[in-house]
């Protein structure tokens, strides 16, 4: 069934690999998630110097959407850009950082910066500070990558008139495990891409 | 510390609202019932909550209690009614207390987007009715003092230590407060069919973001004049047919500057009456989108437009004052009621006369 909306594009960052549509954009062999992160950042030439301030999952979700990005229309209007992310850890990665600067009674520092970090839908806010995206957003748990879930959601924002383009996907990480498969999905008869379930799930499925 | 202290203790509120012999209820539930109930009562619901859900926005939870005794949580050893309130620490406790207490079986859920939430309440009450979810629903939120908040206010270093003056040039910060203040929403057949008393109608509301920054407000006030041109266009108004603006004038340096700049981007030189109703009740967080909305409703329903208090001396960046004295016999067909959220969550809900 055709819709009328597309993937135009989807983007891949797992196992210290970066992929745009299928197509593997940058690798480093051996290296932790924090070393894999800044070289890409690097070698992506991001310059967003607030990148660094970020905890582990928004840089993962930003730098994935940059990727997913970097060909996309120009003229995106940006208060018509949705934005809908899931994943199966929240803000854990960070949480069990901030709880570890309170935990012991008699010497303890909480920050600021780092508990700014404890929602999972942060880094939803650094995607749309940086790309201007004011639509409707979402930020879903659920236990594994859930194409019906997403496809759904997507679906419902389209038809009520409320986004004429979304970035959709998962963004997980939790104690150095990540991944992260966004998806670009816009107004368009493209058959090969059209956008169903489906191929959420195939492209998730064989793009790892 | 100056702040809007409900000067009763838990133990007087729990007896004023009958509930003396209900174990474990923090503040916000109490209050949250007498408030809650007063509604009900007002919309003469209380003896039969049939078709009636209840949406209420907290943000403080049961952190009250949870200061108090959270190091004896951690004492295995010890023992006592202090473990009552453990399951009372999260922000839908009150909205599953309360939700009993008025015996409320239909759609019951609780919003947190800080001090946009019970703006936010009302606006998915609004939706659950079109929608035909619910028939009707008691809307807005609760919220008590803490030294939680407190002390996380103060270190945001914007407290002011005298009575705050939203709006003016020389405002210091916001005074904490708190409260609760709910509406009762009904789908226009349901409420036609019961003959129920019709304060106004919700003709509008918006709910935007600013993509400004993880909790600051954009200073030109972008998500601000966002929210109001959206929920005007939902209403099919335009600026002109607004008589009042309930301000969400925390009177932070940086709040009423975007504010500001957001009510001349919506109603350019032609402002209309305009107030924060913070001065007397204090920034009331969860529970000011609430309060707020029962304020603007009685501006409707009495023709009566509250004062700013406090105010002075009118803000350099800006070409209007807001309303400093009382305004009664006012003629008040619309009125905008702003809610605004740390992180740039904006609300604005249009009450019109019907």
């Amino acid at each position: 069934m055709n819709n009328g909306l597309c993937i135009s594009a989807h983007c891949r960052i797992k196992d210290n690999s970066a992929a745009l549509n299928g197509e593997t954009v940058f690798t480093l062999e051996e290296a932790s998630f924090t070393q894999f992160i800044k070289a890409l950042y690097r070698d992506q030439k991001f310059e967003y110097s607030k990148f660094f301030k970020m905890d582990n999952l928004s840089k993962l979700g930003f730098a994935a959407a940059e990727i997913l990005l970097s060909n996309a229309d120009d003229k995106i209007m940006g208060e018509e850009v949705g934005v809908v992310l899931a994943n199966a850890n929240a803000s854990l990665d960070t949480d069990v950082k901030h709880q570890e600067s309170i935990a012991d009674a008699k010497n303890y520092f909480p920050s600021p910066s780092v508990f700014v970090y404890t929602l999972p839908n942060i880094v939803i806010g650094e995607i749309c500070i940086k790309h201007k995206f004011t639509g409707e957003n979402a930020c879903l748990i659920s236990k594994s990558f859930d194409s019906d879930q997403l496809f759904e959601y997507t679906m419902n924002l389209f038809n009520n008139g409320k986004v004429s383009s979304c970035l959709i996907g998962w963004v997980d990480c939790y104690l150095g495990e990540y991944d992260a498969a966004l998806f670009f999905i816009t107004r368009n008869n493209d058959k090969k891409s059209n956008f169903e379930s489906e191929r959420l799930k195939s492209i998730y499925q064989n793009c790892s | 510390m100056l702040v809007g202290e409900i000067k009763q203790t838990d133990e007087e509120l729990k007896e004023a609202a009958g509930a003396g012999n209900l174990k474990a209820l923090t503040r916000p539930t109490i209050l949250g019932m007498l408030a809650a109930r007063e509604a009900a009562a007002d919309a003469g619901l209380l003896e039969n909550m049939e078709g009636t859900g209840f949406i209420s926005a907290n943000t403080v939870g049961g952190m009250g209690h949870t200061e108090q005794y959270c190091l004896d949580y951690l004492d295995v050893e010890k023992e006592g009614d202090f473990m009552e309130y453990i399951g009372t620490h999260n922000c839908g406790d009150s909205t599953e207390r309360i939700a009993d207490y008025l015996n409320i079986k239909e759609y019951v859920t609780t919003i947190n987007t800080a001090c946009s939430s019970s703006a936010n309440a009302i606006m998915l009450g609004a939706r659950l009715i079109k929608n035909g979810i619910v028939q009707r629903v008691i809307a807005g939120g609760t919220d008590s003092l803490t030294r939680f908040t407190l002390n996380g206010f103060n270190s945001l270093m914007i407290l002011s230590k005298e009575q705050c003056k939203p709006f003016d040039e020389n405002r210091m910060g916001l005074n904490l407060g708190e409260g609760a203040g709910f509406v009762v929403l009904e789908s226009e057949e349901a409420a036609k069919q019961r003959g129920a008393k019709v304060y106004s109608e919700l003709r509008g509301f918006a709910n935007t973001c600013d993509a400004y920054h993880q909790t600051a407000s954009s200073p030109e006030g972008y998500g601000a004049s966002n929210a109001m041109n959206k929920a005007l266009k939902s209403a099919g108004l335009t600026a002109d047919d607004i008589d009042y603006v309930n301000l969400h004038g925390t009177a932070t340096k940086m709040n009423d500057l975007s504010e500001g700049n957001a009510i001349e981007t919506v109603f350019g030189d032609q402002v209309p009456d305009v107030s924060s109703t913070k001065g007397f009740t204090g920034h009331t967080l969860g529970a000011a989108g609430g309060i707020e909305a029962v304020f603007s409703n009685l501006s409707i329903s009495e023709n009566i437009l509250f004062p700013n208090l406090n105010f002075t001396e009118q803000m350099e960046e800006l070409n209007f004052s807001p309303l400093s004295d009382v305004k009664e016999g006012a003629e008040v067909n619309n009125v905008l009621s702003n809610s605004f959220g740390f992180g740039g969550n904006n609300s604005a809900l249009l009450f019109s006369k019907v």
